[in-house]
């Protein structure tokens, strides 16, 4: 194996490994926007601003939630995909290697046909890969997106907080566990995009 | 790899072996080939190492689109470890292997070769006008494992049974039995587990004509030498790991 595919395969399999990370997180924030629903629903007048902000914290995490289980899906057909490619490399070499060993065969012509076959194959499985990179790649910045719009709400919160008198505490709390996981799920995801991006164009 | 023709007439056999180029730490294998006008059988076609110089060596016999048949007398790696690669260069291929195997050797990959799954009571495989039986040989050492017969050239492909590890520059014939026999009565003892199962294959063994016996590893047996084999092996106490 070469080290390029060790690598690859690396960087597949971590994808799996950053995203249930990113999984756990996004279901923390669905918790702390139904703490801080049940806290708004308490504080009445007090936190009106939050209460809208709380159903769209939730929906968020929801959405990255959805998002993450897709690439999951997805992630897992990289790494078939990475197999198939393997094989047919480990194919295509041993084919060419055998075709040289058979120079001077009385049917050493009759190789042309499964080396020819096996490197359109390879070559298949390599194009298939990149492709299916750059969609990976696409779908990882919609869940940085996310991550970006929920340290926006974050600020928000911080802001909407400030006017709830003696929830003040609660609820600040809940801003920083949004912006806490906010930052997880964009560390994240970027590390998966680093491991993935070199595949792109490679 | 040594190629050595030892059976021709309306077809031929070829054995294929002492390949110099295999890595130390891999067994050596005996790869048979049987080859009709238009077709082609490897019995026991090797290890994934082994590819390369099999299918060279098969070259200077057959095309590789008359290459139809496999056949694989049990799971082990050395036997069929291959299978993927053959899978990716034939397009029109039977593998003969054990029935019990099949979900077993399918982790090689086995997608555009059919898969013939051999009953336990064994078979036959045609190729054009040769008929070959499938003789059981269950427990010789792989609880599914078969062998081959051509009444036409009198021989049997038998497996791991007669095996002996040698140099790779011995000879592909037993010259001296005697000799021989230390070479393989550590490999019989410990590889084969059961007494009851040599005893049933030797007394079916002893009803075939056999001319040549022929084993997946170490020196072929002929003549006289195929019965004093038998002979020898039903006298051995084996199974002895326990």
């Amino acid at each position: 194996m070469t080290n390029q595919t060790k690598s690859q395969f690396i960087a597949v399999a971590s994808i799996t490994s950053e995203l249930s990370a990113v999984m756990v997180v996004a279901k923390e924030i669905s918790l702390a926007a139904a703490n801080a629903k049940a806290i708004a629903f308490r504080a009445g007048d007090k936190a009106k601003g939050f209460q809208p902000i709380t159903d769209f914290i939730n929906e968020l995490a929801k959405e990255t939630i959805e998002l993450v289980t897709n690439i999951n899906i997805y992630a897992l057909v990289l790494y078939r995909l990475t197999v198939d490619e393997f094989q047919k490399t480990a194919a295509y070499n041993k084919f060419e290697l055998a075709a040289k060993m058979a120079e001077g065969a009385v049917y050493a012509k009759s190789m042309q046909e499964p080396v020819d076959h096996a490197r359109l194959s390879m070559q298949d499985c390599q194009r298939q890969f990149k492709r299916d990179v750059s969609q990976l790649l696409g779908q990882l910045e919609a869940v940085m997106h996310h991550a970006r719009a929920a340290r926006v709400i974050a600020a928000n919160s911080r802001i909407e907080a400030s006017q709830a008198g003696e929830y003040l505490q609660s609820l600040q709390a809940v801003a920083e566990s949004v912006d806490k996981a906010a930052h997880t799920i964009h560390d994240n995801v970027q590390r998966c995009r680093i491991a993935l991006s070199i595949y792109r164009n490679s | 790899m040594k190629m050595t023709k030892i059976y021709e007439g309306s077809h031929q056999w070829i054995m294929f072996g002492r390949d110099e180029g295999k890595p130390n730490n891999i067994i050596d294998t005996n790869q048979y080939v049987v080859r009709t006008a238009n077709r082609c059988l490897l019995l026991d076609p090797g290890g994934a190492e082994l590819f390369a110089p099999m299918m060279a060596a098969v070259l200077h016999h057959a095309p590789v689109d008359q290459i139809t048949d496999l056949f694989a007398s049990h799971q082990d790696p050395d036997v069929i470890s291959s299978l993927g690669l053959w899978d990716q260069a034939l397009t029109n291929a039977k593998l003969h292997a054990p029935a019990i195997w099949e979900g077993f050797l399918r982790h090689y990959s086995c997608e555009s070769i059919e898969y013939v799954p051999i009953p336990d009571n064994g078979g036959t495989i045609k190729l054009e006008s040769v008929e070959l039986q499938i003789i059981p040989a269950h427990y010789l050492h792989s609880p599914g494992n078969f062998h081959v017969y051509d009444p036409q050239a009198k021989i049997l492909m038998s497996g791991d049974v007669g095996a002996a590890i040698e140099g790779p520059d011995s000879p592909v014939f037993v010259d001296n039995f005697a000799a021989h026999v230390e070479k393989m009565r550590y490999w019989h003892q410990r590889w084969m587990p059961s007494n009851q199962a040599k005893r049933v294959w030797i007394e079916r063994v002893r009803n075939l004509d056999i001319d040549i016996l022929a084993p997946q590893h170490g020196r072929m047996f002929k003549g006289d030498d195929v019965k004093r084999f038998l002979d020898w092996f039903d006298a051995l106490q084996v199974g002895i790991a326990v």
